[in-house]
């Protein structure tokens, strides 16, 4: 944040608190993510990685605080009128139709904007299905098109779930724990995907991910959450040698905490 | 079962089996007019089938909000009875002409459920049931004591007109026109919107679907639809009371009969429905003191043995279970969306 005061945020949360009960799952976090940034949001299990996430993309109500996306206030809006405004996610725990096959899946998470409910009625759009078969063959998901999602594997999923964020082609895309249950070659495949997006169509990234070689090899910033509250911020570098860092992942009595 | 799965994929697209079948229900009560001494088709035999119809369109429209969208609706008599209530009114308070009146009834019944819909259907899974439940009860309560309006628990007597062949026409037609619209939904974007809010509200909400708007459009169809049957069936049997109409085995019955044949299927509710109703009659015939007790243990036969329907059974993997749609509202339930 230090060297972009000039710049106007994509998406920011000023304050956001999240309660639960007693337990303060975020705690005032001041939180920002430029245009054409790959932002890694790290910190230990438990940390509120995910309540923020939640709460940035409004699944989650705030306790207090405020969130701005492109400048506008959208502390009190729908989910969908934000997906509309250009922000897609993905979910840890993997939501996707089950019932439905894996180019449905991928059909009605397309841009929704300004579209009226008549226009369900009629058969997409050429463009869309050509959109979505192209991202299914990048995601190597194209043989399996016709298959209901549920019958997919785990990684599959995910990997569709990837696809779907991908598919309104929004301006940020925040993708939670994306990598966990991909295979490693697969996972290079993304990482490249993921840069070239953020260098040829400016698409801004925020991620949760526990593997530091993905978050080193992308990010250019890295914010770390702790119980709740901003640990730390700065390049990944900065962070591995974050003394407070090291101590919230290995804990101060030697290493009791997750660490992954 | 493998060897019934394979004759079940290999008929299913079979046009003929379908239309062959509709060839006959139109032939059936044909020779009422070429021979009606003889009595080979009775007046009683077209009424059950009138009263099949008029199930499998209930079921059908029932299964749209209850089977697509996974909000499972134990009030959906609410939309039936309005229907009959104001087609009844119309035509015995105001002398309207049927075709109207039952027309004007759906859309009573459509507007309530936009009415209605709009606060229930921001309740999640057992929540959205019992308050559509409510809304039945408290409905029948209702009719019961405006008087004036509805006649209180005398009831409204509609000008008779038996005629039974007529009857079995339009609910046979009804019935066509309402699965077919069905089909038809399931096969555009809409019903896939629809799918995916049962699949995963909270993922379809992220990615851009109005799902209040959606809901409440499955929501105000089926009720129109359903309006329609109330009204059919309040002229088909001359005299509504609260008690008849607001009849609470009426929603049960149609919520055991997609069950039975398949939540979220197209032919589902057709099959279930059919089945249930002719299986009701022989039950009804043979020991009708029991035809509760033999009807509750069809339910748990279903939900034990055959979750996912007939349809589920027969291999089509568009079908689900109640069960399912209930243990997703229960994981989505607010406290465990913490983690």
């Amino acid at each position: 944040m230090r060297n972009d005061n000039h710049r106007i945020p994509l998406l920011e949360g000023r304050r956001v608190s999240k309660y639960f009960g007693g337990l303060a799952a975020l705690n005032e976090v001041d939180f920002a993510v430029y245009p054409g940034e790959i932002v890694g949001l790290i910190g230990p299990n438990g940390s509120g990685k995910t309540t923020l996430f939640d709460c940035l993309s409004r699944v989650q109500d705030l306790s207090s605080g405020q969130v701005f996306f492109k400048g506008e206030e959208i502390t009190h809006k729908k989910p969908y009128q934000v997906a509309h405004m250009g922000l897609a996610r993905t979910f840890q725990v993997i939501r996707i139709y089950r019932k439905l096959t894996v180019l449905e899946n991928m059909l009605l998470s397309r841009q929704w904007r300004g579209e009226t409910l008549w226009r369900q009625l009629r058969p997409s759009h050429r463009q869309t299905e050509e959109r979505a078969k192209e991202l299914l063959h990048f995601l190597l998901l194209d043989r399996l098109m016709h298959e209901k999602a549920g019958n997919l594997s785990g990684g599959q999923q995910r990997l569709l779930e990837i696809g779907m964020a991908l598919m309104p082609d929004p301006d940020l895309i925040l993708l939670d724990e994306a990598t966990s249950g991909i295979n490693p070659t697969l996972i290079e495949t993304i990482k490249d995907r993921i840069r070239a997006l953020n260098r040829e169509a400016k698409k801004t990234f925020l991620l949760i991910e526990h593997n530091i070689h993905f978050i080193g090899d992308l990010c250019s910033r890295v914010f770390v959450l702790n119980y709740g509250q901003k640990l730390a911020e700065g390049t990944p570098e900065e962070i591995v040698n974050n003394e407070a860092v090291i101590e919230a992942y290995f804990g101060a009595d030697g290493g009791e905490n997750d660490v992954e | 079962m493998k060897g019934l799965k394979q004759i079940w994929r290999q008929y299913r697209l079979n046009r003929w089996f379908l239309f062959l079948l509709l060839v006959g229900l139109f032939a059936l009560p044909l020779p009422q007019f070429v021979a009606p001494e003889r009595k080979l088709v009775t007046n009683s035999l077209l009424f059950s089938f009138t009263q099949m119809f008029m199930l499998i369109t209930l079921a059908s429209n029932w299964n749209l909000t209850g089977g697509f969208t996974g909000y499972v609706d134990f009030g959906h008599a609410v939309f039936f009875g309005l229907g009959a209530y104001g087609t009844g009114i119309l035509m015995n308070k105001l002398g309207w002409p049927f075709w109207p009146a039952m027309v004007v009834g759906g859309m009573i019944s459509a507007v309530f459920a936009v009415l209605i819909g709009s606060a229930t259907l921001r309740l999640k899974g057992p929540y959205f049931s019992i308050s559509m439940l409510g809304t039945f009860v408290a409905m029948r309560e209702i009719v019961r004591v405006s008087k004036p309006l509805t006649g209180g628990g005398e009831g409204l007597t509609l000008p008779p007109y038996l005629n039974r062949p007529l009857f079995y026409y339009i609910t046979l037609i009804l019935a066509i026109l309402v699965v077919t619209l069905i089909w038809w939904i399931r096969r555009t974007e809409f019903g896939a919107t629809l799918i995916a809010i049962r699949e995963d509200e909270i993922g379809a909400e992220m990615r851009g679907i109005n799902t209040t708007l959606n809901k409440i459009t499955a929501f105000w169809i089926a009720a129109f639809l359903s309006g329609l049957v109330g009204g059919l069936w309040a002229y088909q049997n001359t005299f509504i009371d609260p008690d008849v109409v607001f009849f609470e085995s009426r929603t049960v019955e149609l919520v055991m009969m997609t069950m039975l044949g398949g939540l979220g299927t197209v032919a589902g509710p057709v099959i279930g429905a059919a089945v249930i109703y002719w299986l009701r009659d022989v039950v009804w015939a043979s020991f009708f003191q029991y035809h509760l007790l033999v009807e509750g243990a069809l339910l748990i036969i279903i939900v034990l043995f055959v979750p996912e329907g007939i349809m589920g059974a027969l291999g089509d993997d568009s079908s689900t279970s109640l069960g399912r749609i209930m243990r997703r509202w229960f994981r989505e339930s607010p406290k465990e969306g913490v983690a």
